[in-house]
């Protein structure tokens, strides 16, 4: 990178928001997944969509990659700078620009987190329903870039069915607005297909949600089981019988010894747990859950628990959602998967990955969206162990070989990323992937966009993917992983 | 010269053979939207789909299903009932259309209220390109997020991009019971208190429709109708509630069920467009409900117009019946108005097609959109002209 284009990016944003030293840059080498890192060339904060447009248009000018980034926290190193990148790093905008109650939207900036909108739209009894784990801290630009799901995507769809409108600036500098304030926008579905493009295609720089009203009930329940398949057995009989709970979560036995262990959710010692959440008009929820429970006891639940507090619901949630950060209680190490399965198939896929436990002597622990069939297998290791490492992220690929025989995908909700590019030749033909870097060079001739995400690349796929590390303020205690 | 492929590698190559020879194609499924799109020349080559009507697949346990482009959405979930499970759309013509149709005009109904577009429920396509390439997107579980989403991208293309061969849904249980209330308040502004009484509520409806024809607007009589469906039970407490919602300032409420509630749904989805006229499509706000009846009565105050609605999307039908150049006029004025937007023709006379913009503005989506269609059909001969791009 020049110093004459450096130059130009502080004229540009004022030198206080452009970063180029070494230490300033440390930061933005990786998002989530820790051990994928590249140093950018710099960093640039810009607060308005004019900014953007100007960072991107000089970058289009003089041929220089870009990198948009949210709050840094996806699991697919979609946000991992390439050497001589700009990272655009949105955390400036964070503002909600308007909340419209009676229309039942809010209009946000990118680095507003997922949880900031519900909060904003909370006094009126309004929510904002995709919920990802990382709520608390992941932005709702990275939530577009990646269709962000969460526990309550079952019922309620993932972040493509919740946003209406994008501001967006195109990598020649153009600024769009795709979807709009009114629906049924003319013309090929452009909204759909850049929310999870994995900030490939633009740089988002505001978003327009559809809130909803909160439910007038929820209720939830607890059941736990002597097998994984008694568990999934449930899941099969009440999405055949016709119910779709809000969420059907499942952990099983090394998942809940390290929640309890972490959090204390109060879970029950057992091989399975199930959590069932339906919401609602109180009549379907009361008849329903009826339905529910008497299914868990005839697939032999060993005990059923109904939430009997908004604070027993939470606490029971706390468990789930803590449990990628939790298995640091009982492994120095681990390995976070997310492959997707036919719901039919799990039991089958949950029985191959207990035989490859068995095979590699590496524990997994499994934490899943049951009801669409989203595993999190977490593979633990000690990286103290030579070899041990290489071993998990093995028993890790060898696990979405699976889901892919079984009809699935290599990805629900962390995205392909660097991670997974080059494992998409094994869910898509040469000529799917041509298709999709026909549309990816519509919209950046140049390949400037967040390059060497989503499709593999000979340089990148060279080389071998590696195991999650922990980051040293984990390891020091001072911050859990979502 | 008409062609009906019986396999997906024959809509490939057929597409490969008209591009080489650089012939233009129109794609065809059950001609229930013939007369929609731009006024266009005839296509060299028609490329029917009727023969690809297969269901590939329903795993009944997954609640989705695999489809071809040409199947018949009637026929279609006849096939999946045996499941107690449906593909819930309800667009026009929805028992003839074939799914590739549906999908390449993202067309809907009322139960949108609930389960959103075709774009919303479609999981995974598959696409013939004009260079005789098969190629997927998506994939055939419910959650997925493994490169672009192409399916979301074809609703809406009108065949603009590439011809949908299959598709996989994601399906719903087929409910258990319904009924519908029919409110039908004194004027627009009361018509506009309850669908802001009801979008605040937390009543859960599958269809939340308007009605209202310029008439009626002066002589003060449009509807809401509101469907619930789940158990009877949950249905009954439902209709309960909604009744002392909407009934509220004297407004009369009425409630269908059994043969009578079909009848009132299928009426209300054929009334427009079994009628003479003109169809438009235009959005609003849906809190402005009230300035959008009194903007449709002004467009056209001696004439009959007529509208249907989805009340919380806020996005209706208006079935303008009048001579063309007065039909040109309405839709000239809604285009001018700033209550209604996104002001489509759908359904018209050549002779207005030739006097008004069928799609309107594409805003500054412009080059990007020709910029796609070139990506997908750099000879532009695949459907050229009569959709919106």
């Amino acid at each position: 990178m020049t110093s004459a284009f450096l130059g130009e990016l502080r004229r540009i944003l004022g030198a206080a928001a452009v970063l180029q030293e070494p230490l300033d840059l440390l930061t933005y080498e990786c998002d989530g997944l820790l051990h994928l890192r590249g140093t950018p060339a710099a960093v640039v904060l810009p607060g308005s969509t004019a900014e953007v447009q100007a960072v991107v248009r000089l970058c289009a000018r003089n041929g220089v990659p870009f990198v948009p980034r949210g709050h840094g926290t996806g699991l697919s190193g979609g946000a991992v700078p390439v050497s001589g990148s700009v990272v655009i790093a949105l955390s400036r905008f964070n503002r909600v620009l308007d909340v419209d109650i009676p229309n039942q939207r809010a209009t946000v900036q990118p680095g507003v987190t997922n949880l900031e909108i519900t909060r904003a739209v909370a006094p009126f009894g309004y929510y904002y329903a995709p919920d990802p784990s990382s709520q608390q801290v992941c932005s709702i630009g990275g939530n577009v870039a990646e269709n962000s799901g969460g526990a309550h995507c079952l019922k309620y769809g993932f972040t493509v069915h919740h946003v209406l409108e994008v501001e967006a600036v195109l990598p020649d500098g153009t600024i769009v607005h795709l979807g709009g304030p009114l629906a049924d926008t003319p013309g090929p579905d452009l909204l759909g297909l850049v929310v999870c493009s994995e900030g490939t295609l633009a740089v988002v720089t505001s978003v327009t949600v559809r809130i909803l009203r909160r439910p007038e009930t929820v209720q939830t329940l607890l059941a736990a089981f002597d097998t994984i398949d008694a568990g999934g057995a449930v899941v099969s009989d009440l999405i055949g019988g016709g119910i779709i709970p809000a969420a059907v979560e499942m952990m099983d036995a090394l998942a809940i010894r390290a929640v309890e262990a972490a959090v204390h959710p109060g879970f029950p010692p057992a091989d399975t747990v199930l959590i069932v959440e339906l919401d609602g008009p109180a009549t379907e929820v009361r008849a329903l859950f009826e339905i529910v429970e008497e299914t868990c006891r005839a697939r032999g639940a060993t005990t059923v628990e109904v939430a009997q507090s908004d604070e027993r619901r939470a606490r029971i949630w706390r468990g789930r959602k803590a449990a990628f950060a939790a298995m640091g209680r009982v492994s120095p190490n681990y390995y976070v998967q997310d492959g997707v399965v036919p719901r039919t198939r799990l039991p089958e896929v949950l029985n191959r990955i207990r035989l490859l436990e068995a095979r590699s002597g590496l524990r997994i622990g499994n934490v899943f969206h049951a009801g669409d069939g989203n595993l999190h297998p977490l593979i633990c290791y000690d990286e103290r162990v030579a070899g041990q490492a290489d071993k998990a992220a093995e028993v890790a690929a060898e696990i979405l070989s699976y889901c892919l025989d079984a009809g699935g995908s290599l990805t629900g909700e962390h995205g392909i990323g660097i991670d997974k590019a080059c494992s998409m030749p094994k869910m898509f033909t040469d000529d799917d992937l041509a298709l999709m870097q026909r549309v990816r060079a519509a919209f950046d001739p140049q390949g400037l966009c967040n390059p060497d995400k989503v499709f593999p690349t000979p340089r990148l796929c060279g080389e071998v993917p590696g195991p999650y590390r922990r980051h040293p303020v984990e390891q020091a205690g001072l911050a859990e992983r979502f | 010269m008409l062609i009906e492929p019986e396999t997906a590698e024959a809509v490939a190559a057929a597409l490969k053979q008209a591009s080489d020879a650089r012939q233009s194609v129109a794609i065809r499924g059950a001609s229930t939207k013939r007369d929609w799109g731009r006024n266009t020349a005839e296509a060299d080559v028609t490329l029917g789909t009727r023969r690809l009507h297969r269901v590939l697949a329903h795993p009944h346990g997954d609640l989705t299903t695999t489809v071809e482009a040409g199947a018949p959405l009637g026929d279609v979930n006849r096939a999946l009932a045996g499941h107690g499970q449906w593909l819930p759309l309800d667009p026009p013509f929805g028992d003839r259309a074939t799914i590739g149709g549906i999908l390449a005009t993202n067309d809907s109904g009322p139960l949108r209220h609930r389960y959103g577009t075709p774009r919303d429920q479609v999981i995974g396509v598959r696409l013939a390109t004009t260079d005789g390439t098969l190629a997927k997107a998506g994939g055939q579980v419910v959650k997925n997020v493994a490169g672009y989403d192409l399916s979301k991208l074809v609703c809406g293309s009108f065949g603009a991009l590439a011809v949908i061969v299959s598709a996989t849904f994601k399906l719903a249980p087929v409910w258990k019971a319904s009924k519908t209330i029919v409110a039908t308040p004194a004027g627009a502004e009361v018509l506009g208190r309850l669908v802001g009484a009801m979008m605040g509520s937390q009543l859960e409806p599958v269809a939340f429709e308007v009605r209202a024809d310029a008439a009626d607007y002066e002589t003060r009589t449009m509807a809401l109708l509101v469907r619930f469906a789940s158990l009877p039970s949950v249905v009954d407490a439902q209709i309960d509630h909604a009744r002392a919602l909407l009934g509220a300032s004297d407004t009369p409420v009425q409630v269908h069920e059994d043969d009578g509630e079909r009848a009132l749904w299928f009426q209300h989805g054929e009334r427009l467009w079994t009628a003479s006229g003109a169809i438009v499509r235009a959005s609003w706000l849906p809190a402005r409900i009230a300035d959008v009846l009194a903007e449709i009565a002004r467009a056209h105050p001696h004439g009959r117009l007529e509208m249907i609605g989805r009340a919380a999307v806020g996005t209706g039908l208006i079935r303008i019946d009048a001579d063309p150049s007065t039909q040109a006029a309405v839709i000239e004025r809604l285009r001018r108005s700033t209550t209604v937007g996104n002001v489509v023709l759908m359904r018209g006379p050549a002779e207005l097609k030739s006097l008004v913009d069928v799609w309107g503005p594409s805003g500054d989506r412009q080059a990007l959109l020709e910029s796609v269609k070139r990506a997908f059909d750099p000879h532009g001969m695949l459907n050229a002209g009569r959709g919106p791009l």
